[in-house]
């Protein structure tokens, strides 16, 4: 869809001339062009058209008879004469207000909210300053608790809808409920369950007084005790952006800081809570030395000095492996310590292997790049190879609301069903791995040359059904020529990654995204700054700014192969956990094994850093971080140092700079002083980023494929290539095909914050009814899965949606993880 | 998850009742249960929904352009079965539906024909709004209540309008209204109600001619009423 | 007075069957709708000067004129849900006389280019449904509803719809969200329903009075029918008498018949021995009128006049014996039963109504009370989404305003029975 022009038109409030976009509802008008504020309870532009509810808002407006409009739901126009100033809207409001209040318990010297809280503000602003009601008030049992996460106070709630409208109307989750009616209204869930959901957390934001408060954040400060800092959340690669709440260079919670171009001002519940990790016991603050079989603090010098000398005997036999929370800065350091301190070309950042530079580079080609935004103004998304809400969540909102607001016409291609399916005009399953083929199959479709026979076939080498890949194919015609495709990373992952590759820039050639407004390739990269590590050059065959490199290193897989068959000694682990991020348990089991030094940048001993390490550091959380990061869509964000760092925990990019430093044992290059300087460093050695500051990334991002700077994009191979056809997708033979996804919740922060603990998976084996029928499993039992050898056990769950033929593992997880067994066919049964 | 930590609180948040004008809504006290998974929209493939319950709600489905507006008649239906709108009864219909039950529980509970607590099967309404209760409905619903006092079968209660003023004060007998019921009829009616008998087969509106002298056929001038 | 046209035959045996109904002309109008052109249907709706029975008198000609054209799907609502206390006239007309209904409905969805059409029956009304429920598949088996009715190759889809018991469903657009399956509360307007109702799409609402009526202006023609009643209240009403009268009932009147007439005349007045004290003339929302209004003409400009509204046409008769209190009482309590809950001023202006009026009663309400429960009123009015708070604040604000005297001396004296138990308590 064409991106809506905006017209500005004037009007008047109170006879004062006011210029804004047309069509814009008057309290926001007031408020962002207009100087004045339009109290507002209901009202709340992200949660949609309005209601006009609450009656806050109350304006006279010329012709309308004296009947007072809800200034929330009057849409600007030309000559528009607004009276704010009047004795009756004045009236109206303290009526509101007194009315609001009468239920309103005054326990603000023991509210959360106290301070701030719109209710307060508003009486404070507009209300009459007494009450006529002197009939008891309701009192009810507080606070209850809503779930793990959420309170409820029921005396304190003003009905203003905000919290159920989130939840049927943004999150769709439709969990959470108005009963009965009138003043008998309240808010709850059916039958006394937990409001358990993904993005829960966002009604305690969006409650204008202290009837949902954050259960972790109860009692724990005062507005006046506390800072907020703003940064980037880089859990996942969303990057949200968030302002911290601090206190004595403690986290306490997390708020959104509205960004429309990024998360719409919502937050995932891992986002919102997961700072917890950043202040536990569990978390590394300290250096640590594996001595005897057991990791023991140390000296910061020591281990320094140990990973040094161990450096200087691996040489170039180091591999390195980089994970998403990975900054910018310390990605380009890092590189640069490899390559040129211990001439190892063997790093990566992409768990799923490496890609010819020429793919890298047409894939992330700048005319080719959606933008979040355009997800809500294109014609239709393809959703290909990802599960949204796992993977990039805030983006899951974005689609509701694109489906819902815009119109926009939603394709689910994915080889798990998506919690987007009931939004989607058209979903289609194919096997597990096979999203490189499907794309292959549906740029056939579309096409529309070729006989059935060959779309047969291609979508046979998918594992999916030919009609609806032609279904799919006509549909998204239909829809209209703005399309964004929106891609996991593990599409490209495995040995036909590159095939896959070109298969899905062929179907972007086919349908003509190039340079096209509002269309385009948006990557979900598997790591939260995937993005900004492969253009700061941290990949096996690139430099910065996808530079060629004299000579290719090994990528993920390999260093791993190489660790085991003894070619490498060393390892590199800079937020990364193989044993977490790889499909491939068994071999990094061996791998790390064998490795004689493992060298790990961690907040937590997770599984691989546990057992394997042999030094391991202390790293930042995003709280404590200060460098950018780069967006899916391109954006580099800036993160914010927001507290000292914990413990005696030290800046990433200094330990790296000094261990390059001490390695090369000269000031070959001028030393890094601040963190600002590694920045610097970067935007000069990245050509499509020269010229940036910090400055101008500033609070919002700068998206690097709209400056002119982006001509330096290094030109890569472009469609159409010519594919081999995929081999069929490996036919169960009463075997099931596996398949594995990583939740939102399987994440270490998750699993070390209390207050998120209780949502860390364990494996769950979910599986159709007829396989589950046929195998004789009924749901909830426990189930042991495996190929040859090795199984893990788990909990079956059977699904009405889950495809025949195929069982679904969670990865990332402790213990059980796919990731221990093999696919592509593995046998179910009974423990 | 314990709920311990909520109460860290202090005692006195949870234990003062300083005035006893609550409301009559269970719900305003209720928590939930953490140890209770979220109530998602019900998969078909771990709830089991009696053949003739599903049938009835798809074609109440089958019925309207969207099938939410089936929300109402499939929440009657659980109602017909289970006497009120069991949240057995009410996870059933929202899988039927592929709605979260949440959804149908907040429909429910807005609307004072469904019953979501509890009650027994026959619902018996006595209008005490404005016209009746100038007519005597108060006494009348308090007669019966007296009448029908610890019977589990009948759910019985005051009512606002039921749209039937000319024979107040009336009662609606499982939607058989009947008026105006004199008092002395009050133990006859209260015995047919819990017989399951046709109620006061003589005041039944459906028999009553109009009171308009003009029709034809009518009764005439209406018999003047003798106990307003 | 003219002759019946809503009720005439009404107690005709067996007019609820088809049969009957087709014997006495029934569904000839239908005929000769069909072979009006659209806009010469809507034309002569609006010269008939029909105004809505349901409540707001709003011009059903007019309102039909605004729904747009075009081939997007159009709907036809009859709203049957009457609940408005003291209003039981749609109820007759559905028992009694279905097809009448039917065929008023086939013939507005058909002026409008509605295919698919609901009648939205209050759940209460069991009987009436079923009996309605009936007619339909009568309607159907004849080929009045369906594909291609008649050969005019006008096809509709008539569903009827059970609500499960809530007054705002009688609102319109809250009976929208109901019937959209969801709870009823009213919606923001605009959009009004006739450009984005049902479903998203325009919708034309009516009462059931209202649509059962189009028939009968089909067959004798704008003219004649605008000629019956008073200028800009046309044609014949009817009208449910209930409360403190002899004969209380439905009764088709003309418009602009003298109120008093159809008071005294139709429903005898008052039982022996007792006067008038207050009467509503539309329905409990309307605010209440005196003895001393007796002679206005009835019709919707007069009562309009007289500071209250003609309404769904129910007039509810207060004698002396009553309290005003207990009359003010009731009405708050109703209201505040009944509010939906979604705008503040309703939800807690009707309910704070309702506790003063209470304290009145037990004993602890002083006169000033009766100030505060008047601005109450005031800020009700004019500031929510629906009028359902304006319905409680107008009549219980004149209520005050016209029986303060009364209501002073109720506060005094349960001012003084209060001092006395408490007293007694203390002596005992
Ligand atoms: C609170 C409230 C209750 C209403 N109840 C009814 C009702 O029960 N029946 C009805 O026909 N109109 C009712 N109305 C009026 C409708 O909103 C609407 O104006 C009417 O159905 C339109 O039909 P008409 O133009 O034929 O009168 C009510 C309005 C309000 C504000
Ligand atoms: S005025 Fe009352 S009934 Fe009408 S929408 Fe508002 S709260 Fe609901
Ligand atoms: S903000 Fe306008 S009605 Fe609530």
């Amino acid at each position: 869809m064409p991106r809506p022009e905006v017209k500005m038109v004037k009007f008047t409030i109170d006879g004062r001339e006011v210029e804004a976009p047309e069509g814009m509802m008057l309290a926001d008008a007031a408020l962002e062009y207009g100087e004045t504020e339009i109290p507002v309870f209901c009202y709340d532009k992200k949660l949609g058209p309005p209601v006009g509810a609450c009656r806050m808002c109350l304006v006279e407006i010329e012709g309308m008879g004296g009947k007072l409009q809800a200034g929330c739901s009057v849409p600007v126009r030309e000559g528009l004469e607004v009276k704010l100033d009047t004795p009756e809207v004045k009236a109206a409001q303290e009526a509101v207000l007194e009315f609001i209040l009468i239920n309103h318990p005054l326990d603000c010297p023991v509210c959360d909210k106290g301070g701030e809280c719109p209710l307060q503000d508003q009486s404070f602003g507009w209300g009459g300053g007494l009450s006529r009601f002197v009939e008891p008030k309701r009192h009810f049992e507080k606070p209850l608790a809503l779930s793990p996460l959420v309170a409820i106070d029921r005396e304190r709630c003003i009905l203003c809808y905000r919290c159920v409208r989130y939840s049927q109307d943004v999150s769709e989750d439709y969990q959470l409920v108005l009963e009965e009616r009138g003043s008998d209204t309240y808010v709850t869930t059916f039958d006394g369950h937990p409001y358990v959901a993904p993005f829960s957390g966002n009604i305690i934001e969006l409650c204008p007084v202290g009837a949902l408060t954050s259960r972790p954040y109860r009692f724990r400060a005062r507005p006046w005790d506390i800072e907020q800092a703003g940064t980037i959340c880089t859990l996942c690669p969303a990057q949200c952006n968030v302002s911290l709440t601090v206190r004595d260079e403690r986290v306490l919670r997390v708020l959104q800081r509205d960004h429309e171009e990024v998360d719409d001002g919502w937050l995932c519940d891992k986002g919102r809570f997961a700072y917890q990790a950043i202040h536990v016991d569990e978390r590394v603050t300290t250096p640590m030395l594996r001595d005897g079989g057991e990791l023991r603090p140390v000296t910061w010098e020591l281990a320094i000095e140990t990973v040094v000398a161990a450096l200087r005997r691996s040489g170039e036999k180091t591999g390195a492996l980089v994970g998403g929370e990975t900054s910018n800065e310390e990605g380009l350091l890092l590189g640069n310590l490899m390559r040129e301190a211990l001439g190892s070309f063997d790093l990566d950042s992409r768990p799923g292997g490496e890609l010819p530079l020429g793919l890298l580079r047409g894939l992330g080609e700048p005319r080719l790049q959606a933008s979040v935004r355009d997800l809500e103004d294109a014609h239709a998304v393809l959703v290909l190879d990802c599960e949204p809400v796992d993977d990039i969540p805030i983006l899951d909102l974005r689609l509701r609301k694109a489906v819902r607001h815009h119109g926009v016409k939603l394709f689910m291609a994915t080889d798990r069903p998506s919690s987007l399916d009931e939004r989607a005009t058209a979903s289609v399953r194919y096997a597990p791995g096979c999203g490189g083929a499907f794309a292959a199959a549906l740029e056939i479709a579309l096409s529309g040359a070729g006989d059935l026979d060959a779309l047969s076939a291609a979508a046979a080498a998918a594992g999916a059904d030919g009609a609806q890949v032609r279904a799919l194919a006509d549909s998204l015609k239909e829809a209209g020529d703005e399309v964004v495709i929106l891609w996991g990373e593990r599409l490209t992952a495995g040995e036909r990654g590159a095939d896959s590759a070109r298969a899905l820039l062929n179907l972007s050639d086919r349908l003509g995204l190039s340079g096209k407004d509002c269309a385009g390739l948006l990557e979900v990269p598997s790591g939260a700054n995937g993005r900004g590590l492969r253009e700061a050059g941290v990949l096996p065959n690139a430099g910065p700014g996808l530079s060629e490199l004299p000579r290719s290193g090994r990528d993920y897989r390999r260093i791993g192969e190489a660790l085991a068959a003894g070619e490498l000694s060393a390892l590199i682990l800079l937020h990364s956990d193989p044993m977490l991020d790889a499909d491939d348990g068994e071999l990094w089991e061996r791998a790390l094994e064998k490795a004689s030094t493992v060298i790990a940048h961690a907040s937590f001993l997770t599984p691989g850093v546990r057992e394997h390490a042999t030094v391991v550091f202390p790293a930042e959380s995003y709280a404590e971080k200060e460098g950018t990061v780069t967006h899916p869509d391109s954006r580099l964000q800036r993160l914010r140092r927001s507290i000292a760092r914990q413990g005696e925990t030290r800046a990433e990019w200094q330990l790296l700079a000094e261990i390059a430093g001490r390695l090369l044992d000269i000031d070959e290059r001028p030393p890094m002083v601040v963190g600002s300087m590694v920045s610097r460093q970067l935007f000069a050695d990245v050509p499509f980023y020269n010229g940036l500051t910090l400055d101008e990334i500033g609070g919002r991002g700068v998206r690097w494929t709209e400056r002119p700077e982006a001509s330096a994009w290094p030109a890569g191979d472009s469609a159409p290539f010519t594919v081999e056809p995929a081999p069929p997708a490996a036919s169960p033979n009463g075997l099931l095909r596996l398949g594995t996804f990583r939740s939102i919740w399987a994440s270490p922060e998750v699993q070390a914050s209390p207050a998120l603990a209780f949502l860390h998976p364990t494996q769950r084996v979910e599986i159709s009814p007829a396989d589950a029928q046929r195998l004789g499993i009924g749901h909830g039992q426990k189930v042991t899965v495996g190929g040859e050898g090795r199984a893990v056990t788990g909990t079956a769950w059977i699904r009405e949606g889950a495809p025949e033929g195929t069982v679904f593992l969670e990865n990332a997880i402790d213990e059980d993880s796919a990731s221990m067994i093999e696919g592509p066919l593995v046998e179910v049964r009974r423990s | 998850m314990s709920d311990r930590d909520l109460d860290l609180l202090p005692e006195f948040h949870t234990s003062v009742q300083r005035f006893d004008k609550g409301s009559r809504i269970p719900g305003w006290d209720r928590a939930a249960d953490l140890d209770k998974d979220p109530a998602e929209v019900p998969d078909p493939a771990d709830t089991e929904v009696p053949a003739e319950l599903r049938a009835e709600i798809e074609a109440e489905m089958a019925r309207f352009p969207d099938i939410h507006s089936a929300a109402i008649p499939a929440l009657f239906a659980v109602q017909r079965r289970d006497g009120w709108c069991t949240p057995e009864g009410i996870r059933q219909a929202a899988c039927v539906m592929g709605v979260t039950p949440a959804y149908l529980t907040s429909v429910a509970t807005f609307y004072d024909m469904l019953n979501t607590e509890p009650c027994g099967p026959r619902q018996v309404y006595v209008c005490t709004n404005i016209s009746c209760s100038l007519c005597g409905a108060d006494e009348l619903l308090g007669l019966l209540q007296e009448e029908l006092q610890g019977n589990e079968e009948v759910n019985l209660r005051g009512f606002e309008c039921l749209g039937a003023c000319d024979i107040a004060p009336m009662v609606s007998v499982d939607g058989v209204y009947v008026g105006p019921v004199p008092f002395d009829e009050v133990p006859e009616l209260a015995r047919q109600i819990v017989a399951g008998e046709d109620p006061l087969p003589g005041r039944q509106l459906v028999k009553r001619p109009s009171a308009d002298p003009k029709v034809s056929g009518s009764a005439g001038p209406n018999p003047e009423r003798s106990d307003a | 007075m003219t002759d019946l046209l809503l009720f005439k035959g009404i107690d005709e045996p067996g007019l609820n069957t088809i049969d009957v109904y087709e014997r006495t002309g029934g569904y000839e109008r239908l005929k000769k709708a069909f072979a009006m052109p659209h806009a010469e249907l809507i034309e002569q709706l609006t010269d008939s000067g029909l105004r809505g029975r349901g409540g707001a008198g709003f011009s059903m000609g007019k309102k039909a004129s605004f729904i747009p054209q075009g081939d997007m799907q159009k709907y036809v609502v009859c709203n049957a849900d009457e609940s408005e206390p003291g209003t039981f006239k749609d109820r007759e007309l559905i028992q009694k006389n279905p097809h009448q209904l039917i065929e008023g409905v086939i013939i507005a969805s058909y002026a409008v280019g509605a295919t698919i059409s609901f009648i939205y029956i209050r759940g209460e009304y069991a009987q009436q449904a079923d009996i309605l429920e009936a007619a339909l598949v009568e309607a159907r088996e004849r080929g009045y509803l369906g594909e291609n009715i008649l050969g005019s190759g006008f096809s509709l889809d008539l569903q009827l719809y059970r609500g499960a018991g809530a007054y705002i469903c009688g609102e319109e657009t809250g009976l929208l969200d109901s019937l959209e399956g969801k709870r009823g509360n009213p919606r923001l307007k605009p959009p009004f329903p006739a450009v984005e109702g049902l479903y998203g799409g325009p919708t034309l609402i009516n009462n059931v009075e209202t649509l059962c009526t189009v028939p009968h202006i089909i067959d004798m023609g704008a003219k004649e029918y605008a000629a019956i009643g008073v200028q800009d209240s046309t044609g014949t009403k009817l009208v449910s008498i209930s409360g403190n009268v002899k004969r209380p009932g439905n009764y088709e009147i003309e418009l602009g018949t003298p109120s008093r007439e159809i008071i005294y005349g139709l429903a005898g007045g008052p039982p022996d021995g007792r006067e008038i004290k207050c009467w509503f003339p539309g329905g409990s929302s309307s605010p209440v009128l005196t003895a001393d209004d007796l002679d206005l003409s009835y019709d919707f400009d007069t009562m309009a006049k007289a500071g209250s509204m003609l309404g769904s046409g129910a007039i509810i008769v207060v004698d002396d014996s009553n309290s005003v209190v207990d009359v003010a009482w009731k009405l708050a309590k109703f209201y505040t039963h009944e509010s939906c809950g979604k705008c503040t001023p309703c939800r807690e202006g009707t309910k704070w109504t309702q506790t003063m009026i209470e304290r009145i009663k037990d004993g602890t309400a002083t006169p000033m009370d009766l100030d505060i429960m008047a601005s109450v009123q005031d800020q009700i009015i004019g500031h929510c989404l629906c009028v359902l708070g304006d319905a409680m604040a107008m009549p219980v604000g004149s209520l005050i305003a016209k029986f303060r005297d009364e209501f002073e001396a109720e506060i005094e004296e349960a001012r003084q029975r209060r001092e006395r138990e408490l007293m007694g308590g203390v002596l005992a």
